[in-house]
This record gives structure tokens, C-alpha cells and sequence, in this order.
């Protein structure tokens, strides 16, 4: 923890749950399940047909023709999420402000819908040439350059990856960032669009995907449902925020991070434990101030009783008391935005004090003894919440949020 | 005669860096250190070897419940290519 504290002064969202932050709020804590049957290509070849896609989007609503075809799903996400979060802050990015500004933002795999369409027209319709656009549509830093040239900002700007935990180190670095005096504001987060069949074909070989809808930490819970979509928030010091008068919408108090070395997909409690207690450590709070867990909560058997042997470790008796909810049953998996997605479900729970629910449960498992808010979003207090996020290869990233009153 | 059960305990004993000879029907795959993604690497390779499809279980936990024993293995591979060339 260093003397300067980091405010969130703006978030802008895009998901299954709905296309602006105050509908995705909305949605969550009424316990809209935004997963239902793939529309994005044809499912004939797959054994799973579910999805959380992004309903009712039209590029056009957003971008220009020529612009739109320049930028890959993944990347458009990002930038109307990032639209939001600046519009909220109430920021413009004009003289000095534009290079005391940084974008860092994650990802999982990038411009992937653009991969996939361009190596079927080469492979399969054996098409004598791809796009032009198709290289810097499908870089993984593309998002982060279609912010920079949107928005006219000339700060230091990159992309993170570090698969279903992008977005969470990208907030992570964000927020030293900010904390070094590098950059006045930071537009963080994370975004992914992979919907396409390559992917879903990828996903289910691994065996760990809901054949119906994704249930965490519930028993008979069949596994993951990828999502889709975008979100950024806007950080600041304190002081620059109060300085020019902005909202401060809560605080982000504290980042942890760790690896696991254990396995290549199978997560390690040990390592999850480590990525919260780190996040205690750098916001200078005991265990005993977290009042809400949204958790990575994937719905596959192992990563949720995995996470919640580790927040067992870390809350001690306390775990079975603590509101421990996963989002992912509502919005999907967003993968290398989860991290983001789940961060702005966090703010919404600090500004409306309320626990967002964990939907599609049916009963408890005895492997995960939390407290999940079964089905039913619950009011209560909620001073200091936390995101998890635990990746595919053992990266882990925890982020703090402590409400602003 | 070559059998499904000689290809079948291969695959397992490339995975378990034994030889095929040390593969016996009965030896739990747990105790292979056989994990999940092993398990699941497994299967891709006998459907690939034997162009079948081993159906994913809608309940996770029982998805390789079925696949305790290099037995088991065999007798789910004799059913699908009996079910192919049926």
C-alpha cells in the first residue's frame, strides 16, 4: 500500500446482461440469466449450444462502416465499454490530461472472431487472399489502439493477457500505475468476443462446459458457458478526482496477485488463497472488513470447490457466513474480461448495498461450503467487496473495492 | 490377434509413461496418475484411433466416472464401434 489512494470515477460495461452499466445492474441484481442458445455461427457440428452472447448489438449503432470493418467483436466491446466508463467520469482527454492518461487493458485471445473467419476463407473456401485489415484487427493490443485513437489519448497504452485473469492484472497494473504517478487516469479492464466454432470446438475437448446453463457452486453443476463483452472503469488518485470535481464512485483499495506452478488447467486453492491475501495486504484490511466475495465461480466441478476450500483458508470460520456469489451464472464466462465484468458487478453491489445472486442454483454441495445467495439478490451492508479471478495455467488476480460514501 | 484392448492400454501407457505389458484391465486409472486432463487427452486419442465419439455426461461429476479401469475403457470403445458398424 502506498500513500496514494485510487478512485473509480467511472464504468461502462457491455454483456449478455445488457449494452450500458445502469441496464447490466438492472439485470443483475433482478437475476436475469443472460445465457441461452448460440446465434453467432451454426451449432450443428457441437455438443454445446449455449452461450451468454451480447443481444440486440449492431456495429453501426456505433461505429462508422469503414471504421466498424477495422475493428474485430472483442476490440468494438471495448471501445463502447470504455466510451462509457469516460463519458461517466466526465473526462476529456485535451491538452496535458491526453498524455497523463493510460490504457491498459486484457484480454484472452484477442482478435479471435477474426482469426477464425480468415483461416476458414483460407483453409476450408480456399480463398486466394484475407483482408488487409485482418492482421491488426486480430492483435491482441488492437482494442487497446482503437481506445487510444477514439478517445485521442497519448499515454502509455497496452494489452495484458493472462487468459480467464487478463483483465484483473490489467487493473492490477493500472492501479500501480497510478499509484507510481506514471499516469493521472487510467482506463482499465478487459474484453473478449470469441464466440465462433473453433473456439467452441477448442472449449469442448477440455470436457468442462454446461450442456445447459452454468450453475456455480451448486450441486449437479455441469460446468462453464462462455460470454461475451467488454468493460472498463476509470481510475484516478483521489486527489485528481477531487481536484476537478468528479463522482467518486468507490475506491480501489487493494490488488493481489500470485501463480500457482501446480498444473496447466487444474486450479490450486493454495494459489487463489495467496492472489486474496495479498489483495488484504496491499489495502491494509484484516479478512474481517470483506463484506461481499463476487468469486471466479465458474460452474466446473473443480474450480468451485477449489475456491471455496481457499476462501475457507483465508476467511476461516467466517466463510460459511460471507456472501459469496458468482456472476458468471448470469453473464457467462467473459474469460479475459471476466475479471472486468466482475469488477463492475462489484461497484454495483457497493452502490446499491446488495449482494448480487448466484442464479441457477439448485442445492448446495458439500465441496463448497459458502454462502452463495442462492438465486436471490439480498440487501445488506456492503463496505468492502472483493474479485476473484483464477486462470487457466495458475495466474490469479484478487482486486479490493471499498465503498466511497 | 490384435484387439481394441491392445490399442486402448497404448494410449493409457503412453499417458502414464509405462508399458503397454504393465497396463492390467483392473489397475484403477487413479492409481496411473491418470488426472482429469490426462483422462480427457486419453479419450481425444482413442476417438481420433478409432474415429468414435464418446459422449460428454451432462452431469460433470460423473463425466469420467464411467472410466475407472482400463476395462472400462475397453468395453466403452466395443460398444461405440459395435454401435458404428451396427
Amino acid at each position: 500500500m502506498t500513500g496514494v489512494r485510487i478512485a473509480v470515477t467511472g464504468v461502462g460495461c457491455i454483456s449478455s446482461l445488457g449494452r450500458d452499466y445502469r441496464r447490466f445492474a438492472d439485470a443483475l441484481f433482478r437475476g436475469d440469466c443472460g445465457i441461452g442458445a448460440i446465434t453467432r455461427f451454426d451449432t450443428a457440428r457441437c455438443s454445446i449450444t449455449t452461450a451468454a452472447e451480447v443481444q440486440g448489438y449492431d456495429e453501426r449503432d456505433h461505429f462508422e462502416k469503414e471504421r466498424a470493418a477495422r475493428l474485430d467483436r472483442f476490440a468494438q466491446f471495448a471501445v463502447v465499454a470504455t466510451r462509457e466508463a469516460v463519458a461517466a467520469a466526465g473526462l476529456r482527454f485535451d491538452g496535458r490530461l491526453s498524455e497523463r492518461t493510460a490504457i491498459v487493458h486484457g484480454t484472452g485471445v484477442g482478435g479471435h472472431t477474426t482469426l477464425d473467419f480468415s483461416y476458414h476463407r483460407l483453409y476450408a473456401q480456399n480463398a486466394a487472399r484475407l483482408h488487409p485489415f485482418t492482421v491488426p484487427k486480430l492483435m491482441f493490443s488492437s482494442a487497446v489502439s482503437h481506445i487510444s485513437l477514439d478517445l485521442g489519448i497519448k499515454g502509455p497504452a497496452f494489452a495484458i493477457a493472462s487468459a480467464c485473469a487478463s483483465s484483473g492484472h490489467a487493473m492490477a497494473v493500472g492501479a500501480m500505475m497510478i499509484r507510481s504517478g506514471l499516469a493521472d487516469v487510467v482506463l482499465t479492464g478487459g474484453a473478449e468476443a470469441c464466440l465462433t466454432l473453433g473456439t467452441m470446438k477448442g472449449w469442448e475437448e477440455l470436457r468442462v462446459m454446461a450442456h445447459d446453463t452454468c450453475r456455480p457452486f451448486s450441486r449437479d453443476r455441469g460446468g462453464m458457458v462462455l460470454g461475451e463483452g467488454a468493460a472498463t472503469l476509470v481510475l484516478e488518485p483521489f486527489e485528481h478526482a477531487q481536484a476537478r470535481g468528479a463522482t467518486i464512485l468507490a475506491e480501489l483499495a487493494g490488488i493481489g496477485m500470485s501463480s500457482d506452478a501446480h498444473h496447466l488447467v487444474a486450479p490450486s486453492a493454495e494459489g487463489a488463497e495467496r492472489a486474496m491475501r495479498a489483495a488484504l495486504e496491499d489495502a491494509g484490511l484484516e479478512p474481517r472488513c470483506v463484506d461481499y466475495i463476487n468469486a471466479h465461480g465458474t460452474g466446473t466441478q473443480q474450480n468451485d470447490a477449489t475456491e471455496s476450500a481457499a476462501i475457507h483458508q483465508v476467511f476461516d470460520g467466517r466463510a460459511r457466513h460471507l456472501p459469496v456469489s458468482s456472476s458468471k451464472a448470469q453473464f457467462g464466462h467473459l474469460l479475459g474480461g471476466a475479471a472486468a465484468m466482475e469488477s463492475a458487478a462489484v461497484l454495483a453491489a457497493l452502490d446499491r448495498q446488495m449482494a448480487p445472486p448466484t442464479i441457477n442454483f439448485l442445492g448446495p454441495d458439500p465441496d463448497c461450503d459458502v454462502d452463495c445467495v442462492p438465486n436471490q439478490a439480498r440487501p445488506q451492508r456492503i463496505d468492502v467487496a472483493m474479485s476473484n479471478s483464477v486462470a487457466f495455467g495458475g495466474l490469479n488476480a484478487t482486486m479490493i473495492f471499498r465503498r466511497h460514501a | 490377434m490384435h484387439t481394441v484392448a491392445d490399442d486402448v492400454y497404448a494410449i493409457i501407457a503412453r499417458h502414464a509413461k509405462l508399458e503397454a505389458a504393465q497396463i492390467t484391465p483392473a489397475t484403477p486409472l487413479d492409481a496411473l496418475s491418470i488426472d482429469s486432463l490426462a483422462m480427457v487427452e486419453i479419450i481425444f486419442q482413442i476417438e481420433e484411433h478409432f474415429n468414435i465419439t464418446i459422449p460428454d455426461d451432462k452431469r460433470i461429476a460423473e463425466r469420467f466416472a464411467n472410466f475407472r479401469t482400463p476395462a472400462d475403457v475397453v468395453a466403452a470403445v466395443e460398444v461405440l464401434l459395435a454401435q458404428k458398424t451396427a
